[in-house]
């Protein structure tokens, strides 16, 4: 009989124990297929709960809900005029912004970087790409997108910051990329680059969102080789 | 910085956990408006650069725990209590109520209410046993208890399909 409680084996698929336990746990669970049994069952249930509700997280906020937060934020004096420059609170007010922005810019932009899908902004075309394959630790001088920081956020999954054309912070939300803060970017391919005044409320972006410390170059590529999920 | 705009960046995350406590989507979003409400109003006591999500979380838990002792006391009134145990809700009446809910959401709504908030924020929301356990003001010892226990009732009520 093996000497691994149910605790144990929970704590496994809740990645709780550190790597001494965890290889007790898997040599045990090799060598005990009923064991083995349970550990698979225990995956199965953690997975069927967070898919079961991961498409509440997905799906536009209501409007009751951000309008609570907008009227609030009205009454802040400090909220105010930074409210539709640094986030977007609405969709129209996002898309206008966007086509004052000059799209055009952008090589091949088929309908821009941003698009709206259920009324949430996501990435698409050339920066949902540069947020699915390009490297922050590997960036090279003419990409029309730069990467900033690759990051955990809190509650887990990947965010990634940006700058180009359009400057922001978006996480990874299923198959793609939900843009968190949009802001004028520092403009494309330049070597020697201004910071843009985005640079701040991009940081302080990152900074509300981030869980530890950001990736560093080994970590990035393992996420992106497992499709930043 | 605005506290308002941090609440919107962490909303979506809190409607999803306003959902794995509430018996339906809609019960959820009340929820999370009071939340919102409670947490707006309270923003003098958030402390800026501790973590607004674990204090919006316990915020919308505590409520949620509000609203369920008031619910069972309720339920109390029309049958007797059966000694020693917890249930997390009222049983058949209500859930005949809500034929529409999904395997999983019958399932999370039959544990006691002290399995479920441990199960929702660990499995749901993905937070570590640590910030779990603070959020809910018990010991790791406690909550890894509470998962196990939990995590058993799930995987019996759901079957072969969990």
């Amino acid at each position: 009989m093996s000497q691994i409680d149910e605790a144990m084996l929970i704590a496994l698929v809740d990645g709780e124990l550190d790597e001494i336990n965890r290889r007790r746990v898997e040599r045990a669970v090799a060598d005990d297929p009923a064991l083995a049994q349970r550990l698979a069952r225990h995956r199965a249930l953690r997975d069927r709960l967070s898919r079961h509700y991961a498409p509440v997280a997905q799906e536009p906020v209501p409007q009751r809900l951000r309008t609570m937060l907008e009227e609030s934020g009205a009454v802040v004096p400090l909220a105010r005029p930074a409210r539709w420059r640094g986030w977007v609170t609405g969709g129209a007010i996002a898309a206008s912004l966007l086509l004052g922005l000059g799209v055009g810019r952008m090589s091949g932009g088929e309908g821009g970087p941003i698009g709206m899908q259920n009324g949430v902004m996501v990435a698409q075309g050339a920066l949902g790409e540069a947020l699915d394959t390009q490297l922050a630790s590997a960036q090279q001088d003419g990409n029309a997108i730069r990467i900033g920081l690759s990051f955990r956020r809190k509650g887990g999954g990947w965010c990634r910051s940006f700058d180009g054309t359009v400057a922001g912070v978006a996480c990874r939300e299923g198959e793609g990329w939900q843009v968190q803060q949009m802001l004028p970017g520092a403009g494309q391919g330049t070597t020697y680059r201004q910071a843009s005044s985005a640079d701040a409320r991009v940081m302080a972006t990152v900074d509300a969102l981030i869980d530890g410390a950001p990736a560093d170059a080994t970590a990035e590529k393992a996420a992106q080789a497992r499709g930043w999920r | 910085m605005s506290f308002e705009r941090d609440l919107l960046a962490i909303l979506p995350r809190l409607r999803r956990f306003a959902a794995s406590l509430s018996r339906d989507r809609a019960d959820g979003d009340d929820l999370c408006q009071a939340a919102l409400e409670r947490g707006l109003k309270a923003r003098d006591q958030w402390q800026p650069g501790t973590r607004l999500d674990s204090w919006m979380y316990r915020i919308m838990r505590n409520l949620w725990i509000d609203e369920a002792r008031a619910r069972q006391r309720a339920a109390r009134t029309f049958a007797p209590e059966e000694a020693g145990t917890t249930v997390g809700h009222a049983g058949d009446r209500d859930i005949e109520a809500h034929v529409m809910l999904s395997d999983v959401d019958r399932a999370m709504q039959a544990l006691p209410d002290e399995q479920r908030e441990a199960i929702a924020l660990v499995l749901v929301e993905g937070l570590s046993y640590k910030e779990a356990a603070e959020i809910l003001g018990i010991p790791m010892g406690t909550l890894t208890s509470r998962l196990v226990r939990g995590r058993g009732a799930l995987i019996e009520m759901m079957g072969e399909a969990a």
